[in-house]
C-alpha cells in the first residue's frame, strides 16, 4: 500500500528549501530571468556536489542516489515554489528520467553519470510542434549513415532549455516507427533559436536539426516514451503545485498586512473564501502529484490516469492561484516590481507544458473507456 | 480527545491477523438484508449495533473502559475498511462522534458510566439539539433558556432542524443560562431525556418531501443538574470537542462510496451512447480526477496521522472538497439525463428510481448542515491560512 511522505522526505524538503532561500530568492530570479533564464552555473554545481540533486533519480550504478519519482517530486515542488531558474526540469525530470525509462544501458552509462555529477545538461524533444510527448506529432526524420551511425533532420518548435542543453534526446521517425535519438547539441547540424514565451524564468528554444549526427537509444518496449512522458509529467505537476502554494502564501501574507477600510483586507470574506478555495485545490493537488509519483514508482498500472489527473488538476490550480495573487495585490500586483507576475508567467506557460488540462482529461476519458 | 493506543487484547496480533479476525467476525455475524420497512429497519440497525457492542466489535476509536475497542489509528483504518466491506449500517442518531468525546473529556465518572455504553450499544438514540430558528451559523445567539431551581434546570425554548429528532431518546443541547447578551459566555451544555414532560417534537418536512428532521419545543421541562456537562455558563468550548481522528479514518469510506457511484454514472453515460460527446467526456474526466483526489487526500491524511501524529492541511480541506464534488456530480447527472432526469422516484419513467434527482436534492444539505460552506471557508482561512479574524465572529 502506498502511504505518503515520510520523515526522510520532510528532511529532503527542508534541505532543498533552505538552499533555495539563499540561492533562488526573488532578486536572483529576476537577474537570471534578465540573463535569458539559462541559470547560474555555480548554483548548478552546488546542487550536484553538495546536495546531489541532479543524481536523485539516477540509479546508483550510474553515480546517482537511486531515489525515485517521489523524491524528485519533493525537490520539484520546492524548485517551483522558489521559481528556480536553471535546467533542472529539463535535465533531470525530462532527460535523466527518459534515459532510465529506456532499456539502453550503453546510453545510460554514457550520459547518466555526467548528468548526476552536474557536468552535463540535457533535454528532451518529442513533439515537433508542442512541449509534449505526443509521438504522433513527429515529422522529424532519422536516417542511417552519413558519416555517423544515424542523422536526424527536422525542427522541434518548442524545446525547454533547448538553447543550452549539452544533450538533446530527440524523437524522430524511421519509416512508420518513432525512435529516440541522442544528439550532441554541440555540432554544426544543430541550431537553436530562443523562443520568447510569457515565462521569462524558463528558457525555451526552437531547435533545427540538419543531418545532425545521432545515436539511437534502445527504448526497449514500445511504451518507453510514454512512460518517460508520465514520469516527467508527474514531476512537473509537483513543480506546479509548489508554485501554486507559493502564490497563495504570497496572497495570504499580503492580506494580513494591507489595511483598507480600517481592517486588514484578509478579514474580508471576499478574499478569505477565495483563499480557502485555493487551499482546497492546492492541497488536493499535492495529494495528486504525490500519488502520481508514487504509483509510477511502483509501476502500478493506475499510474497513467493518476499522472494525467495530477497534470490537469495542478496546472489549473497554479493558473488560478497565480491569477488571484495578482488580483489580491491590487494595483501593486500589476506592477513589474511585485513578484506576482513572475508566478503568473510561470503558471500560464506551465499550463501547456506537457499537455494542457483539456488534453489530459481527454486522455483520462480514453483510458477510462468512457 | 487523546488518541487511545492501548489495544489490550489486540497487542499480540499483527495488522493482517487483526484484519482477518475482524473480517471473519463480520462474515459470521453479517447483519443480513436491510429491511424495507422503516421501523423494522431501525430495529435491525439497533440489534446489529448491540451485537457488535456485546462482542466488543464496535467503537474502534473509543476507550476500552467505555465499551470501545481502543484501537490505534492504523487499526481504526483497517476496521473502517472492513466495516465498509461488510456494509455495516451506520448507527442511528446524530453526532455520536461529537457528544461521546465531549462526555469522555468533560463528563463525570457517573455520566460516562450512565451514557457512553448505552450510546454505543444503541440502547439510546442521541440527537443534536444545537440550532434554533434564530441561531444557526450564529450559534451564540441561541435563546432556549435554562433557569436553575434547586437540583433542576427549567428549560424553555425551541430547537429546529434536529435530525432524526422524532427517534430521539436523548438530546444533547446548548441552552442559555446567562443573560441574553452574554452570547457564548452564558451557554451551558445540557443532556435532556426526550421523554421528559413538556417536550413536544414536531416532524419537519424537508426539501425531499420526507421528514428527516424535526422541531423540538421545550415548555418548562425539568432537567436534573446532574445532566449538565461541565460547568454552568461554560458550555461553549465543549461545542468543538470531537473524536480526534475519527473523521479521517472514515473519509476513505466516502471516497470508496463515490468511486462506486461515479462508476455507475459512467455506465449510464455508455448505456445512453453519450460517451462520444466531448463535453460529457470532459466532465466525466473531471469527476474521475476528483474521485481519485478524494481517495488520495484521505490516504494522505491517514499517513500524516500515522507518521506525524496529526492530520495536516489535507484534512481541513477534504470536507469542502467532497461537498463540492457531490453536488456537482448530481447536478451533472440530472442535466445529462435531460427530461428523464427530472422525473421523481415514484414515476415509472424515473431512471434508476430517480436516484440522481434524489441525490441532487439531498446533497443541497451538504453545504448547509454541520456548518455551512461559508463558515467552513472562514474557518480554513482563519485557522489554516492564519488570515485575520472577522471582527464580527465569535472565537470558538
Ligand atoms: C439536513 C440538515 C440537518 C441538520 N441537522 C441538525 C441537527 O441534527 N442538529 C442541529 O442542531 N442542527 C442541524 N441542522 C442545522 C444546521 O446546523 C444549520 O442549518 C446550519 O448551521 C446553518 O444555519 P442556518 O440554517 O441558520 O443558516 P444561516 O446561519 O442563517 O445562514 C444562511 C446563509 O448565510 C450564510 N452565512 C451565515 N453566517 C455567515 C457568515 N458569518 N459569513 C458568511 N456567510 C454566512 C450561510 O453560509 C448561509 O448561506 C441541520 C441542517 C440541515 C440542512
Amino acid at each position: 500500500m502506498i502511504t505518503g511522505w515520510s520523515e526522510e522526505h520532510d528532511q529532503l524538503r527542508e534541505v532543498v528549501r533552505r538552499f533555495l532561500l539563499e540561492k533562488s530568492n526573488p532578486e536572483r530570479v529576476r537577474e537570471l530571468a534578465d540573463g535569458g533564464a539559462a541559470g547560474d552555473p555555480a548554483v548548478w554545481r552546488q546542487m550536484a556536489e553538495q546536495l546531489g540533486l541532479q543524481g536523485l533519480a539516477v540509479p546508483e550504478q550510474y553515480g546517482g542516489t537511486g531515489m525515485g519519482p517521489v523524491e524528485l517530486g519533493v525537490v520539484m515542488e520546492e524548485l517551483g515554489r522558489a521559481l528556480y531558474v536553471g535546467p533542472y526540469f529539463s535535465t533531470v525530470a525530462l532527460a535523466a528520467q527518459a534515459l532510465t525509462a529506456c532499456a539502453d544501458t550503453t546510453a545510460q552509462a554514457a550520459f547518466l553519470p555526467r548528468i548526476a555529477d552536474g557536468s552535463l545538461t540535457a533535454t528532451v524533444a518529442v513533439s515537433d510542434t508542442d512541449l509534449g510527448f505526443d509521438t504522433t506529432d513527429v515529422a522529424t526524420t532519422a536516417e542511417r549513415g552519413g558519416g555517423a551511425e544515424w542523422t536526424v533532420s527536422g525542427t522541434k518548435r518548442y524545446v525547454v532549455d533547448g538553447g543550452t542543453a549539452g544533450l538533446i534526446l530527440v524523437a524522430a521517425r524511421i519509416g512508420d516507427e518513432v525512435g529516440l535519438f541522442a544528439v550532441d547539441a554541440d555540432q554544426s547540424g544543430v541550431r537553436a533559436t530562443p523562443v520568447e514565451t510569457l515565462d521569462i524564468t524558463r528558457a525555451v528554444a526552437s531547435v533545427e536539426f540538419t543531418d545532425a549526427a545521432a545515436t539511437r537509444i534502445d527504448t526497449g518496449d514500445a511504451d518507453a516514451i510514454a512512460r518517460a512522458g508520465d514520469l516527467a509529467t508527474a514531476a512537473f505537476a509537483a513543480e506546479q503545485i509548489g508554485g501554486a502554494s507559493a502564490a497563495l502564501d504570497m496572497t495570504v501574507e499580503y492580506a494580513k498586512i494591507r489595511v483598507q477600510f480600517e481592517r486588514p483586507i484578509g478579514s474580508f470574506q471576499a478574499i478569505k473564501h477565495r483563499c480557502a478555495d485555493l487551499l482546497v485545490q492546492i492541497e488536493s493537488g499535492r495529494s495528486a502529484a504525490f500519488y502520481a509519483a508514487a504509483l509510477l514508482a511502483d509501476g502500478d498500472p493506475e499510474g497513467a490516469i493518476a499522472t494525467s489527473a495530477a497534470a490537469a488538476w495542478c496546472a489549473t490550480a497554479y493558473a488560478k492561484s497565480s491569477r488571484e495573487n495578482v488580483q489580491f495585490h491590487g494595483g501593486i500586483g500589476y506592477t513589474w516590481e511585485c513578484d506576482a507576475h513572475l508566478y503568473l508567467r510561470r503558471a500560464t506557460v506551465s499550463t501547456i507544458v506537457l499537455g494542457a488540462p483539456t488534453a489530459h482529461r481527454v486522455r483520462i476519458a480514453d483510458l477510462m473507456e468512457v | 480527545m487523546a488518541q487511545q493506543t492501548t489495544s489490550v487484547d489486540h497487542d499480540a496480533e499483527t495488522d493482517d491477523e487483526f484484519r482477518a479476525r475482524i473480517r471473519r467476525w463480520f462474515a459470521e455475524n453479517a447483519p443480513g438484508r436491510r429491511p424495507r420497512d422503516p421501523n423494522e429497519r431501525k430495529a435491525w440497525v439497533r440489534a446489529f449495533h448491540a451485537s457488535m457492542y456485546d462482542a466488543r466489535m464496535t467503537g474502534p476509536s473509543w476507550p476500552v473502559e467505555y465499551g470501545g475497542m481502543g484501537l490505534s489509528f492504523a487499526r481504526q483504518v483497517i476496521y473502517q475498511e472492513e466495516a465498509a466491506r461488510a456494509r455495516v449500517p451506520s448507527p442511528l442518531g446524530t453526532g455520536l462522534g461529537i457528544v461521546a468525546p465531549t462526555i469522555i473529556k468533560y463528563g463525570t465518572p457517573e455520566q460516562r458510566e450512565r451514557w457512553l455504553g448505552p450510546m454505543l450499544r444503541q440502547d439510546l438514540i442521541w440527537c443534536q439539539g444545537y440550532s434554533e430558528p434564530g441561531a444557526g451559523s450564529d450559534l451564540p445567539a441561541l435563546r432556549t433558556t435554562a433557569r436553575r431551581e434547586g437540583d433542576m434546570y427549567i428549560v424553555n425554548g425551541q430547537k429546529v432542524w434536529t435530525t432524526h429528532g422524532s427517534d430521539a431518546d436523548v438530546f444533547f443541547t446548548l441552552v442559555r443560562t446567562g443573560t441574553q447578551e452574554s452570547r457564548q459566555k452564558g451557554i451551558t451544555y445540557l443532556i435532556i431525556d426526550a421523554d421528559s414532560p413538556g417536550i413536544t417534537v414536531r416532524p419537519l418536512r424537508d426539501i425531499t418531501g420526507a421528514a428527516h428532521f424535526a422541531e423540538v419545543f421545550f415548555d418548562d421541562v425539568e432537567v436534573p443538574v446532574d445532566n449538565r456537562i461541565g460547568e454552568e455558563n461554560e458550555g461553549w468550548p465543549l461545542v468543538r470537542t470531537s473524536l480526534g481522528h475519527e473523521r479521517a479514518a472514515g473519509a476513505m469510506n466516502q471516497a470508496t462510496n463515490y468511486r462506486r457511484i461515479l462508476d455507475e454514472l459512467i455506465d449510464l453515460v455508455r448505456e445512453r451512447g453519450l460517451g462520444s460527446d466531448l463535453i460529457i467526456r470532459d466532465r466525466i474526466a473531471d469527476f474521475e480526477i476528483r474521485v481519485r483526489l478524494m481517495k488520495y487526500n484521505a490516504s494522505r491524511v491517514i499517513n500524516d496521522i500515522i507518521v506525524r501524529g496529526e492530520p495536516g492541511a489535507a484534512s481541513s480541506v477534504s470536507r469542502l472538497f467532497i461537498t463540492m464534488f457531490e453536488q456537482e456530480l448530481h447536478e451533472f447527472a440530472v442535466e445529462m439525463l435531460g427530461a428523464d432526469g427530472i422525473v421523481t422516484r415514484g414515476s415509472d419513467l424515473a431512471v434508476q428510481k430517480g436516484r440522481w434527482l434524489m441525490g441532487f436534492i439531498a446533497t443541497r444539505a451538504s453545504t448547509i448542515g454541520a456548518g455551512t460552506s461559508e463558515i467552513q471557508r472562514n474557518t480554513i482561512a482563519e485557522q489554516v491560512l492564519g488570515l485575520p479574524r472577522d471582527p464580527a465572529m465569535p472565537a470558538r
